[in-house]
């Protein structure tokens, strides 16, 4: 290792003890060596420093424009000891070539700020940050960087061990514990460019793990794996390790987007990294990560944001990159979900009418009932355009043109279980989300290649929740607490309201190539949706990544179901659907459908082929989502399962259809059963719910011609034809009347979706229909489905 | 390869390799670019949908697989529309459908229907139906119950009539689907 390699230049030992000895006199504070003194001692052992530092500060202060940023309790000494000194040994020696060479041991030390403010704002803070570490290693200086003799030339190479990383707010701490990092730099060149600074790292590689991510609540524990009054260790999220060899380049220049401040412009190439998360020794792996991406003009500035509030603003000019992750792994087994390539561009851009751009406003205060400590992040974002495609078996999905757009304070607290002047607060770390105007849209799915034709398919994924766009407003919060169904993990207690929401459950294309047009769709509009979420736990386990719900409920109340446009397409009236699921879950698993009887029945493909189907080994990769619903049995108007649609509504002044004043077809109390009462409790038992598997894969699929003549491309065929991709045609593709086996190999790639969905037993207490003035009507007195097992095979194509 | 052509292809090398170092750029092909291939969204969908095809989930006196021919592997369907009345039902329902080319989306339609289209001028979910639909041994029985579940004491069903279907239906033309009357 290059530290070792780095001490070689100390003669002996011996030499070594004297310097340590002589040191130790000036162990009680740091002294300085003018150039003078240094210049006797070139070419020489070297010398020695020892320091035992404790250094702290009330205020550091930083002023842009005359706007304050204040860092305070600024303290540097030792971790274990809040009172004590960090040791640090520093030997310096300068080479014949004037090389100016530091080897140094830092052993417990702690750099930490109490908070950090704002002036202008009083009351509050963004709370505190620390930093502990021991750190062995080296640092060579010699003059002369990439353009000459005027820059400055690193090599650096160090071991990190120890470390901590920790934010606390109001008593509450989040931390990452038992980091260990290993680093080296070679050729890293600094060198002054007209007024910029550019910083050019030609190959950083590194190690990195997190041992723990540990969370306290509370506020007498500091910066300590163990809790101060137990005793025991504090709960973990999990522990994160990775590794990386990057190069990048980062220019400096003096200057903020308005007056004082800073300007920086970085290109970044990631030439390999992973990235683990472990679970109670069960990992998610992110493996074969490449990618570069590019800041263009990121502005550092202490400035108010567009609420006049002081902050720290970060404004961005652009950022575009792309990633390819080569291996998503999980289980047991490391089985690999596929490959998942992400191009992405963040740049100003007009989305209904307005300009959006890229910026975060740091601000103190966090949530204003969790105490005057917290983050707020007063934020704009503007995805002009993103691809995301994901691969698995060679055969590749991508989710074209992928744009979004909001603006809004996102909230960082860390919290306990506690009400504070109505605001129910969790264990964990807050994110909240405060009035965020945001949307999102894809224009499509394609297929194969970027250049396949746009096509739908997303619709295969609403049971996932997926909508292919969605603009909303949004309240609320997602608290992500420490510890999962057993040991390590995550638990997520979550409110959410979104107001004013419109969401496509079909979209057609937002450019068809000619421009940006209307969004055409089968819409819920005028949406307001309440969501609850308790105690839902994530792990990583044997099977994949386990996802299981406490308790959640939910209320989407759909102003209108449009067809066509989603501002003035004609409405099916209102739907109201209510959720109320108990223990719930969802687990994600390596693998999709494997081999599959498409349109057949059998399970081997000679049985399939007789049967008519077509028999398809869809490969080892893919994703399997296991979905388990258990709707519980109504126990208030909230907590229930119920869907409501009403039609008929009295109009407003202002043209709106009034909720509540026409004509409803009700299906009251949903709720799944196990068909009995097995356990003998008196009361029906409830644990198998609805089952649903979802596969997913990119696989061939059989696309026959519906009607004779030419297709929308101008192609010809007969009715029953079949679509066989062919490079040398000029559409790509052409109709066959009898294909033959050669034939059957170039049949066109479909986004395909196996489902199976089971339950053993659900219910509706009651249908009744309700006229505004006449009330209820009983319809139906009850209904009840039993032993349902409906698998379903879907391929999604574009239509020809 | 022409001598020229490899010349031509020499001298774009450098070229090549002077544009290493920009790979990060991006380079998409925008959906401008693709307008001439594009199939203006909507899906095709070919596939099979089934129902019990070896029995559902439930085990019990009444319930069981396809292959215990004492027991009903299909699913049960009941309602009832008097408070305290006996309960419709669909017994036993089980089957496969397969079918190619039953497409999803949303069109507008301004124009056909003898010139109804064009006053119509509205936006619409057109289902194209599938050119066929195979039916492997669908069927369902209609009975009569005194309990919703099979399994209740005092249980006796009245099987009505059963439904059997099998083999090929040959479809053509769309389902359109849109709103109408008062929301």
């Amino acid at each position: 290792m290059g530290i070792q390699h780095s001490l070689k230049p100390f003669t002996t030992f011996a030499g070594g003890v004297a310097c340590l000895v002589f040191s130790a006199g000036i162990s009680a504070g740091m002294k300085s060596l003018d150039d003078s003194v240094l210049a006797g001692i070139s070419g020489q052992s070297g010398l020695t420093m020892e320091l035992d530092l404790g250094l702290t500060a009330g205020r550091l202060s930083y002023f842009d424009d005359g706007n304050g940023l204040h860092l305070e309790g600024f303290r540097v000494g030792s971790a274990t000891d809040p009172t004590g000194q960090a040791f640090h040994l520093v030997r310096v020696d300068i080479t014949e070539d004037a090389t100016l060479n530091l080897d140094y041991l830092v052993e417990d030390r702690r750099i930490e700020f109490g908070d950090i403010r704002l002036a202008g704002a009083p009351g509050v803070s963004m709370g505190g940050v620390f930093f502990d570490h021991s750190l062995k290693g080296y640092l060579n200086i010699r003059q002369g960087g990439a353009l000459g003799g005027s820059g400055y030339t690193f090599d650096t190479a160090y071991t990190m061990t120890g470390g901590r990383l920790g934010y606390r707010t109001n008593g509450n701490e989040l931390f990452l514990d038992n980091i260990t990092m290993n680093v080296e730099a070679i050729g890293v060149t600094l060198d002054l460019v007209g007024n910029t600074l550019t910083l050019d790292a030609p190959r950083i590689v590194g190690d990195w793990e997190v041992g723990a991510i540990r969370y306290s609540n509370n506020p007498l524990t500091h910066g300590v794996s163990l809790d101060s009054g137990t005793g025991q260790p504090l709960p973990s999220y999990g522990s994160l390790s990775g590794r990386y060899e990057l190069s990048s380049r980062t220019d400096i220049t003096a200057g903020g987007r308005a007056g004082e401040g800073l300007r920086i412009d970085s290109e970044t190439v990631i030439h390999t990294a992973s990235f683990l998360y472990t679970d109670d020794g069960n990992t998610l792996a992110l493996r074969d990560i490449e990618g570069a991406y590019r800041i263009n003009d990121l502005r550092l500035d202490v400035a108010p944001d567009w609420k006049n509030r002081p902050a720290l603003a970060l404004t961005l000019g652009s950022m575009d990159g792309d990633f390819r992750i080569g291996s998503i792994e999980m289980g047991a087994n490391g089985k690999s979900v596929g490959q998942i390539n992400v191009s992405f561009l963040l740049e100003d851009q007009v989305f209904n009418g307005r300009n959006y751009s890229n910026a975060i406003y740091l601000q103190g205060g966090g949530h204003s009932n969790a105490g005057p400590q917290g983050l707020r992040l007063a934020t704009e974002w503007s995805l002009r355009l993103a691809d995301f495609s994901y691969t698995e078996d060679g055969n590749r999905v991508i989710f074209s043109g992928l744009q979004s757009w909001g603006q809004g304070d996102v909230t960082v607290n860390v919290t306990r279980n506690e009400v504070n002047n109505g605001t129910e607060f969790f264990d964990g770390l807050r994110v909240g989300f405060e009035g965020i105007k945001a949307g999102y849209r894809i224009n499509g799915l394609r297929v194969g290649s970027e250049d396949a034709p746009l096509q739908g398919g997303t619709e295969l994924l609403l049971a996932l929740g997926f909508y292919p766009a969605y603009e909303f407003e949004l309240d609320g919060h997602v608290t992500l607490g420490a510890g999962g169904a057993s040991g390590a993990g995550i638990t997520i207690n979550s409110d959410i309201r979104i107001r004013d929401g419109k969401a496509a459950i079909i979209a057609a294309p937002y450019d068809e190539g000619n421009g940006e047009v209307s969004q055409k769709g089968l819409w819920i509009t005028e949406l307001d949706y309440n969501a609850h979420v308790r105690d839902m736990t994530v792990d990583v386990t044997e099977d994949g990544l386990a996802i299981i719900k406490g308790e959640a409920w939910s209320t989407m109340d759909i102003g209108n179901l449009r067809v066509g446009d989603k501002e003035s397409g004609q409405s099916f009236g209102r739907f109201v659907v209510k959720k109320y699921e108990t223990g719930s879950s969802m687990t994600v698993i390596p693998g999709g459908a494997g081999d599959v009887c498409a349109g057949g029945m059998g399970s081997s493909a000679g049985e399939c082929e007789a049967s008519g189907g077509v028999w398809e080994a869809r490969g080892g990769e893919g994703l399997t989502v296991r979905l388990r619903q258990v709707f519980a049995k109504a126990i208030s108007d909230t907590r229930k399962n119920e869907l409501v649609w009403e039609t008929n509504r009295q109009i407003d002044g202002a043209g709106r259809a009034v909720n509540g004043t026409g004509t409803q077809l009700v299906l009251n109390d949903i709720y799944t059963s196990d068909g009995g009462d097995f356990d003998g409790d008196g009361i029906d038992d409830n644990s198998f719910g609805t089952r649903t598997d979802l596969s997913v894969d990119v696989y061939r699929t059989r696309v026959v011609k519906k009607a004779d003549g030419a297709d929308s491309l101008g192609v010809v065929g007969n009715r029953g034809d079949e679509k066989i991709m062919d490079a040398s045609a000029a559409a790509g593709y052409r109709y066959v009347s009898n294909p033959v086996a050669q034939d059957a190999e170039n049949r066109p790639l479909g986004f395909a979706v196996k489902a199976r969905s089971q339950f053993k037993e659900l219910s509706i207490n009651n249908i009744d229909l309700v006229h505004p003035v006449g009330g209820a009507q009983t319809a139906v007195y009850g209904v009840k489905m039993q032993n349902f097992d409906i698998k379903a095979n879907l391929t999604a194509t574009p239509i020809p | 390869m022409t001598p020229t052509g490899l010349r031509r292809t020499l001298s774009l090398l450098p070229l090549l390799i002077l544009s290493l170092p920009v790979t990060a750029e991006l380079s998409r092909l925008g959906d401008e670019v693709l307008s001439g291939i594009s199939g203006q969204g909507g899906i095709y969908l070919s596939g099979d949908i089934s129902i019990n095809e070896v029995g559902g989930p439930v085990e019990n006196s009444y319930f069981g697989r396809c292959d215990d021919a004492s027991k009903k592997c299909g699913a049960r369907f009941a309602y009832r529309l008097k408070e305290d009345g006996g309960w419709m039902v669909l017994d036993e329902i089980r089957g496969n459908f397969a079918f190619e080319g039953l497409t999803l989306r949303v069109r507008n339609v301004d124009s056909g229907f003898a010139g109804d289209g064009d006053l119509f001028n509205r936006d619409v979910i057109e289902l194209g139906l599938p050119n066929t639909v195979r039916f492997n041994d669908v069927q369902f029985k209609i009975a009569g119950s005194s309990t919703a579940r099979p399994t209740d004491p005092g249980f006796q069903q009245t099987d009505i009539f059963s439904v059997e279907m099998q083999g090929e239906v040959m479809m053509e033309g769309n389902l359109l689907v849109f709103p109408a009357g008062n929301p």
